[in-house]
This record gives structure tokens, sequence and C-alpha cells, in this order.
């Protein structure tokens, strides 16, 4: 009586055990998406991708941007980590550095997944020291120059004359007013990647460059300086108050019709279509006759050292960033190429401009202590915004950067 | 204490009006904003009144989600401020009343705990939790609210607390009282304006601390109210109208436990007792 | 309860003892030991290198600002929030109708989300959409408005501002409470004495608030000192480190930019800066103090 009563424990205890030795679960985090509901669309990618793969599943975990970098450092430190999370395309060379990450070359190659699909770009951002560690899962630019149609309009500014150095300046002048409140140009200057990705695609509009190709910095030449000058000049058409200043407040002043031109990458323009405002965009800015460069942002999709599922994760990965896929599953815009071309002519306003713009711009620099190198830009933008002498601040600048090897 | 004159009354209500208006002239600004409909930009100059007032803003704050931190919240403040005014009462007992050179280093040791920086401990820390399995759970919460907690409590009890002659205790000897009796029958009651101070500190710190509950809750269903405010707050911008909406929300209840409390609080006590 | 039980001192103490001794002091002394080697996320590998993160620290520049501003902010903080705290706490202790519901209200802020505190003034001194500016534009005072977080010269001054809002109700809590506890006795014989408000206040109820003064004087310090919240939303210890404290640098150093050895070498000095500070304190209260604690 008892054997078979302990029997019987054994197996009831065993069946559901041995139903689920098949499945497994798979931890992906990702960035929380606050403005649509992205979430619904990610459950539904979610729940074909478990059905089209039986034996896996996804648990996807949102976390809200202000907290994102802080836990997964801290999980990654502790052994936590997630099995496949998006990382800000920054963090890529600090996690490979750190052996956080497990590069993905044989996957991709095997998988047939190759360069030709994403942004060059974005596939740049992904490789550090001649391996690959992610794969893009999406991406914008910055900036794009939204305009307010009837300001210009009033203000008889010929709209695409704001795409070079000397007609923003010159429209800045006509449109700023800073007794009446009204102000040309949005600058930021705050302690927060914006401000360094706007600095850097003046740079790069104008020739210049952030790092060389052995890693020392290249804020001194010619074309850095002027460009920073360039900036400098622009400083009394934009409101007051740059030192603090984020893209989140010249969004705000955009929208109550205070700040003619706002810089933002093309994720503004929900918010733009949801406002009562005229507006449209150019592709950023450069010397006259030369194509504005913007900067590249985005996020990557990576697999942690630490997983012991890396297969799934790795077909997980492709579900992602597949043609079909990758634009119902994303805020900014596909990473993926031909996706791309789709989510951008049903959801936005000059989808042929903005991959324009795309396809022409420049990562930031791909070191791993690129974290260390944002700070020192942040304060140089601030230097050159509150006076400082161009070359001296990009001297100041570039003496930090190098001391950091 | 006799009430004061006419004059002096008036006086003092003009102050009290005067100290309250400064000090809340922010918050007419948090109910303004959450009542601003989202698409309505923000004016120049501010307007302490939008132009199309709507609860749409609260509607969408007291989500599903909100009431699950709420209820966390709660749970991890409520058990924090039991167990450290508990733990406190009898540590900072033993502080006022034992003066061995070994208790008196002890006493140091807890209150320069208080010195330590949360961002330098909090790795440390999250990776012990981990390692017990902790992570995730009210546990883990309200072991580390506790201890960031408890040396405040601590000093805040003893300040109450010394005030208290020891004559009492001899006194309550001699009636043939033991240490516990005397703890809890004499030192206890008249402790209680201390007791209600520092069981609101207790409260209001752990009801509005972020930094360990943003590090040791991973899902939804765990986490605390402060920490749900990052639910608004995106890479770019930030949802003001159901930020603020929310933290009406979160601030009402505890200035309504703390206004019911406050007689309590303000009972003080009877002249003769102190004296002893 | 007398030297005697002393054992039962420690039945009482133990069980405080022990979380802080896990959770506090473990941790802290782990920091510590981090500090001594060069550990950061790129770098899994830590080499010991001593106190030579400590001597580079010195050497710095940044430490001197940082230890200035960490001074500025916490001494200015502290003695505005004692001082209005007080001033609340004697204002609401009387027995009008009107106390019981502003002693609830004036909890308000501190009550407040230390992130919603800190962006609702964020918003308030925005150069161009902020009430102060409005009101100041409105009233006369000022024709453009001041963008007081993106200058070096006010910025530390408005978040003081914004921090005394919103501590000060901790202060005037405890100082109500300890305010019940004045003897009334006391009180009474003063006025039979003939003495005014003034001088019932300075003689009588702050020499008998002593003890709860003090304690709240080192406690608003600590706190005030590890306060990370007003400063890191309102300017990231901007403009050009004119705002950066103590605990903003080790959050920046660890979670921001992923050095770990120097946030654990910013986190110990952070320690000694605060113990040499509290040490002071107590010098200087060396000097008057006259009873021993434990007797009235």
């Amino acid at each position: 009586m008892r054997r078979s009563m302990m029997l019987a424990t054994v197996l009831a205890v065993s069946a559901p055990a041995l139903g689920h030795a098949q499945d497994v679960v798979l931890q992906f985090w990702d960035n929380q998406q606050t403005e649509s509901g992205l979430s619904e669309y990610q459950q539904e990618a979610v729940r074909s991708f478990e059905a089209a793969n039986p034996g896996i599943k996804v648990e996807v975990t949102t976390i809200p941007y202000p907290e994102y970098q802080q836990r997964l450092l801290t999980a990654v430190r502790s052994g936590n980590a997630p099995d496949v999370s998006t990382v800000d395309q920054i963090w890529v060379a600090a996690f490979a550095e750190a052996g956080a990450i497990v590069p993905l070359d044989k996957m991709a190659e095997d998988g047939g997944v190759t360069a030709e699909t994403f942004f060059p770009g974005a596939w740049a951002s992904a490789n550090y020291q001649d391996q690959l560690w992610g794969i893009p899962f999406n991406v914008d630019v910055w900036q794009f120059s939204f305009y307010n149609s009837a300001l210009l309009e009033a203000a008889g500014i010929e709209p695409s004359s704001i795409a070079t150095f000397e007609g923003l300046r010159a429209a800045g002048e006509k449109l700023t007013d800073a007794a009446g409140g009204k102000f040309g140009i949005g600058l930021m200057g705050h302690k927060g990647e914006d401000t360094v990705v706007v600095l850097d695609s003046f740079i790069f509009s104008n020739g210049g460059r952030v790092l060389d190709d052995d890693g020392s910095c290249a804020l001194t030449s010619d074309e850095a300086v002027e460009a920073l000058a360039y900036l400098q000049s622009l400083v009394p058409y934009a409101p007051r108050g740059i030192a603090n200043a984020s893209s989140g407040d010249m969004r705000e002043l955009f929208l109550n019709g205070s700040l003619a031109i706002e810089f933002w990458p093309a994720l503004e323009q929900p918010t733009l279509q949801k406002s009562s405002i005229d507006w449209d965009f150019v592709n950023g800015t450069a010397p006259e006759g030369q194509t504005p460069i913007g900067t590249y942002g985005g996020w990557n999709l990576v697999i942690y050292q630490d997983s012991e599922h890396q297969d799934a994760a790795w077909k997980f990965i492709e579900f992602l960033t597949s043609e079909e896929v990758n634009g119902k599953v994303v805020d900014l815009i596909p990473a993926n190429v031909a996706a791309a071309d789709t989510f951008l002519n049903a959801n936005r306003k000059g989808p042929d401009r903005i991959l324009e713009h795309l396809n022409n711009a420049s990562p930031r620099p791909l070191s791993p202590r690129y974290l260390e190198v944002s700070d020192i830009q942040v304060t140089l933008a601030q230097d050159v915004y509150a006076g400082m002498d161009p070359a001296e601040a990009a001297e100041k600048a570039c003496a930090a950067i190098d001391a950091l090897n | 204490m006799r009430g004061p004159s006419r004059v002096d009354r008036a006086g003092i209500v003009a102050a009290q009006l005067v100290v309250a208006l400064i000090v809340l002239l922010p918050f007419f600004w948090i109910v303004s904003v959450s009542l601003k409909p989202g698409d309505e930009p923000f004016a120049i100059p501010a307007n302490l009144w939008p132009d199309n007032p709507t609860l749409d803003n609260y509607i969408s704050a007291f989500r599903p989600e909100f009431r699950t931190y709420f209820l966390n919240s709660v749970i991890v403040s409520l058990s924090t401020v039991v167990i450290t005014i508990s733990l406190g009462l009898l540590a900072a007992y033993t502080f006022t009343r034992t003066q061995t050179r070994a208790i008196m280093i002890c006493m140091i040791l807890v209150i320069a705990a208080q010195m330590f920086p949360a961002s330098a401990i909090i790795i440390p820390i999250y990776q012990m939790m981990n390692a017990v399995g902790l992570l995730n759970t009210y546990a883990s919460l309200i072991l580390a609210y506790i201890t960031i907690t408890l040396p405040v409590a601590i000093w805040m009890l003893r300040a109450f607390m010394i005030r208290l002659p020891v004559v009492l205790d001899e006194a309550a000897a001699v009636d043939g009282c033991g240490p516990f009796r005397t703890f809890f029958l004499i030192i206890l009651p008249l402790s209680r304006p201390g007791i209600v101070a520092t069981s609101v500190f207790v409260l209001i710190v752990t009801w509005q601390e972020f930094l360990f509950a943003l590090s040791f809750t991973s899902t939804k269903d765990m986490r605390t109210l402060p920490v749900g405010m990052n639910d608004f707050i995106g890479q770019y911008g930030i949802r003001y109208g159901e930020l603020m909406a929310s933290s009406v929300l979160v601030s009402v209840p505890v200035v309504g436990v703390f206004f019911l409390l406050q007689k309590q609080f303000v009972a003080g006590l009877t002249a003769g007792a102190v004296k002893g | 309860m007398a030297n005697r039980n002393s054992w039962l001192a420690w039945v009482f103490l133990i069980p405080a003892l022990i979380p802080v001794a896990v959770l506090m002091y473990y941790p802290m002394i782990g920091t510590v030991i981090e500090s001594l080697y060069s550990s950061s996320f790129i770098n899994p590998a830590p080499q010991f290198v001593g106190l030579e993160l400590y001597e580079k620290l010195f050497a710095s520049a940044e430490f001197a600002t940082i230890v200035r501003n960490s001074l500025i902010w916490t001494v200015f903080v502290v003695v505005m929030q004692n001082v209005s705290g007080f001033g609340v706490a004697l204002l609401l202790n009387q027995h009008l109708p009107t106390s019981g519901l502003l002693r609830a209200l004036i909890l308000l802020p501190w009550i407040l989300p230390g992130v919603v505190a800190a962006i609702l003034w964020r918003f308030m001194y925005d150069p161009q959409l902020g009430l102060i500016n409005s009101f100041l534009i409105r009233l006369g005072l000022s024709s453009e408005g001041t963008a007081w977080l993106a200058e070096a010269d006010t910025a530390m001054a408005a978040a003081i501002v914004a921090a005394v809002w919103k501590g000060f109700p901790f202060s005037a809590v405890v100082y109500l409470a300890a305010l019940q506890d004045v003897d009334r006795e006391q009180i009474e014989a003063a006025i039979i004495d003939g003495a005014g408000r003034i001088r019932r206040l300075i003689h009588v109820i702050i020499p008998s608030m002593r003890e709860v003064i003090v304690i709240n004087l080192v406690l608003t310090t600590i706190l005030t000192f590890n306060y990370f919240d007003m400063i890191w939303v309102l300017t990231r210890g901007g403009p050009q480190n004119a705002t950066h404290i103590f605990p903003t640098k080790i959050y920046e150093l660890g979670f921001g930019q992923f050095r770990f050895g120097d946030a654990a070498t910013y986190g110990v000095c952070s320690i000694l800066v605060l113990a040499i500070l509290i040490t002071l304190y107590f010098l200087v209260r060396r000097g008057d103090k006259a009873e021993p604690a434990g007797r009235a």
C-alpha cells in the first residue's frame, strides 16, 4: 500500500516536469515604449513566434528608459542578465569588451543575416574589433530640423534654405524676438546624449570627426572647430538656458509656438501629427553645397554570455529583425531596410527624405569608453554655448579624451 | 498652554495661511498640470489653470498597474514601519539606559551606518539578495528598508526617550516591575509623540524610496509607486499630465493617514508624569 | 535597568544590530575593498592598485569642486530646513482650529516622491515655461526672467531652495513633537516670573529641546549630504559641475559610465568627508555641553 502510494506521488510530481522538459523560456528585456500601444503589437509578435517555434516561450520584460541602463548593468554584474535584450548602440562596445555578450558572426553567417539587410550605419554600430556583436533592431537619425511652417512663412523664409549653415543662421535671426518670447533655433546643452548627437551632426556635416581611426581625438581639426564656431554663432537665436535645456524642453516650446525650428529624430513625427502645428522638416544642416550628415541612433539586439539558450535566443533575434516583423515591433524606424521602407511609407511624412538621411548618417565612435567620451563632449558643448573660444574648448576636450587612454 | 489672545490668534492664523500658501503653491501647479489635456501645449506665461481641464489624466493614472503598485507600497511600508519601530524602540531604550562602553560603541556604529551612500552599496546588496533568491520579493525590500531606516529611527526614538528620567525606571522597579514591564507599561506610553513622529518618518521614507525599489524589483507586479512613476518618463519626453495626476493619487493617502493620526501626535503629556 | 542587566540590554539590541551589520557594513566593506582595485565594467579582471585611485582622485580639480559643492549644499540646506522647520512648528503648535488641518497639509512636500518633486521644480525653474519666471515678469521684478538652472551662479541656490521646500516638513514634524514634550510646569513657572514670549522661547523651550535639536541637525546633515534625487533631476550635476555633489558623482561614475572602481573610491571619500563634518560639529558642541545623557 505504502509503496504504491509513494510511486503514485513520485509520478504525480514528475509528470508536469516531464511535460515541460522541452520548453525553453527566453528572458527578453526591452526598452518600454511610452508613446504608442506598441506593447500590444509586441505581444502579438511574441505569440506568433511561439506558435512558429513550439518549445520556446518568451517572457518579455519592458523597462522604462530612465532605469534601463542601471538595471541591465546591475543584472549583468550579478550574473542575472536576461537571455536577449536590446541595448543602445553606444553600449555595444563596452558590453563586448566586458565579455557580457557573445559574438554573433557564426550565427549570422549560418542564418544568412548580412550587412545588406540593414542600414550601413546601424550594422557598423554592431561591429567592434572586427566581430559582430549585435543585430540592429531599430534606428533613427539626429537630427531632422522640424519647422513651424506658419512662423517661417510669416517671416518670409524659404523652408529649404534652413538646410544650409548660412540659411539656418539667417532664418534664426529673422525668427528670433527674445523680448517677445519668440525663438528661432532650439539648441540644447544639458547633460544628455541628445546634446552630443546634435553637436556631432554639425561636426560631421562640416566634414569633421570626433575620433580618428586610431582612436585619438579629432575635435581640434579645422572642420570640427569651424562647426563649433558656427554653433556658437547660433546662440543668440536660441531660448535662454541652453546649459540645462533638453530636447524635451525644446519640444514643449515648439508645440506652443514660441520656437520655430527644433532638432529631433524622426521619432518626433507622431507627437507633431497630434498637435495643431502646421509643420514640415528638412534633413539637417550642412555648409552650402554639401550633404547634411546626421548622427545614427538606435538599438541593437544582443545575446548574453550567461544565457543557457543561445540558439533559441538567436532564433528570436532573426524573427524580430525579419522584414515581415521588424516594422511591427518598433517605435523608432526598423533597422531592416526593406521593413523600414514599408514602415516609413505607412507612418511618416516624407519617407524618401528620411531614407536618404538614414543612408547618409554616421554612427558615434565605437569605443568601449564611449560613455566617458560623451561626457567630455557634453562639457565641450556647454563650453562652446557659454562663449568659450571654440579652438580652446576643442583642445580642452581633446586633452581629456586622449587622457582616457 | 493657555490660548493666545484675540489679536494673537488673528496674527497667528494669518501667518499660518501665508506659510501654507507658499508651501502649497507648487501643488496648485501639480493639480493644474494634472488637469491639462495631453495635447494642449504649455502656455507662456504659465497658466495656473488649463484652458480645457479634463480628468483624463487621472483615469489614465489610475490604471490597473497603479493599484498593484499601491498595494505593494502599502505592504512594504507598513511592514517596515512596524518592524523598524519595534526593533528601534528596543535598541533606543537600551542606548538610553545602559551606558557601557561596548554599547556606546554599538550605538555609534549604528548611527554611522546612516552615512553610507546608497548608490555605493546597492550592487553588493543586490548580489546578496540574488544569492539567497530574495530578489523581486517583498522580503528584499522590507529588509533593505528596515536597514536604511533603523539607524535614524533608533536615533529619533532615543532623542525622545532620553528625556524620560531614570527615576521613572527606579520607581517602577521599587513597585516590583521587571525590565519588560517597565518598558511596556511606563516608557512606551510616555514616548508616544516620539513613536508617532518616528513612524511617520519611516512611513514617508519608505513610501517614496526609489533606488532600492528600482534595483530589487524586476517584474511589474512587484513594483512600488515611486518606481511606477517611471512609466511616464520616456527617453525624450515626459508625460507631465499623467505624472502629476499620479503624484496626487500617491500623496493624498499619506496626508490622510497623518491627519487621522494627529490626535495621537498632539496628545502630549499630562503635567506631573514627566516630572516624577 | 543598570549595568548588571547588560546581558538583557544585548537581547534588546541584537535584533536591530543584525540587519545593519549584514546589509550595511558588509557591503560597505566590500566597497572599500573595491576602491583598492582598478576595476570597471570593461575591465572585469581587477588589479590591486592600493591607494592609487585615491591619489588620482585627490589630485583632480573635480574632486575639490565636489567637496566644495557638497559642503555648501549641505550647510545651507540643513540650516534653512531647521530654522524654517522650527518656525513652522511653533506656528502649528497653537491650539487653533486651523492648526490641525495645516499640520497634515504641511507634510505634502515631503511626501511627494523625490523624483516627482524634482521634475516639478525643474519645470518651475524653466526659463520660458516656468511658474517662477512668469511670476517675476508679471510682478515686474524681471524683464526676461533668469535661466536659473543653466547658470553656474544661480543653479546651486535654486537647487537649495527646492531641497529646503522638500525637506523642511520633516524638521517641522520632529520639532512639533518635541514642543509637545516640553515640560508644562517649567513654562508656567516662567510665565509667573513675568517672562514674555521670546524669553520663554529662548530660555525655557529651546534648552529643553536641546537633545532633539542636536539630533535633528546631525540627521538632516547626513540625509542632505546623501540626497541624490533633487540635483540629479534638476541639473544632473551641471552646468559644468556647478551642482555636482558626492551622491550624483557616484551614480554618474558607476551607473552612467560603468566605472565602478572610481565610484567606490568616491563612495569611501563621501563617508570620510561626512564623518569629518559631523565630528567637527560635535567638537564645537563639546564646548558648551553641560549634562550627561540620561538625566533630565
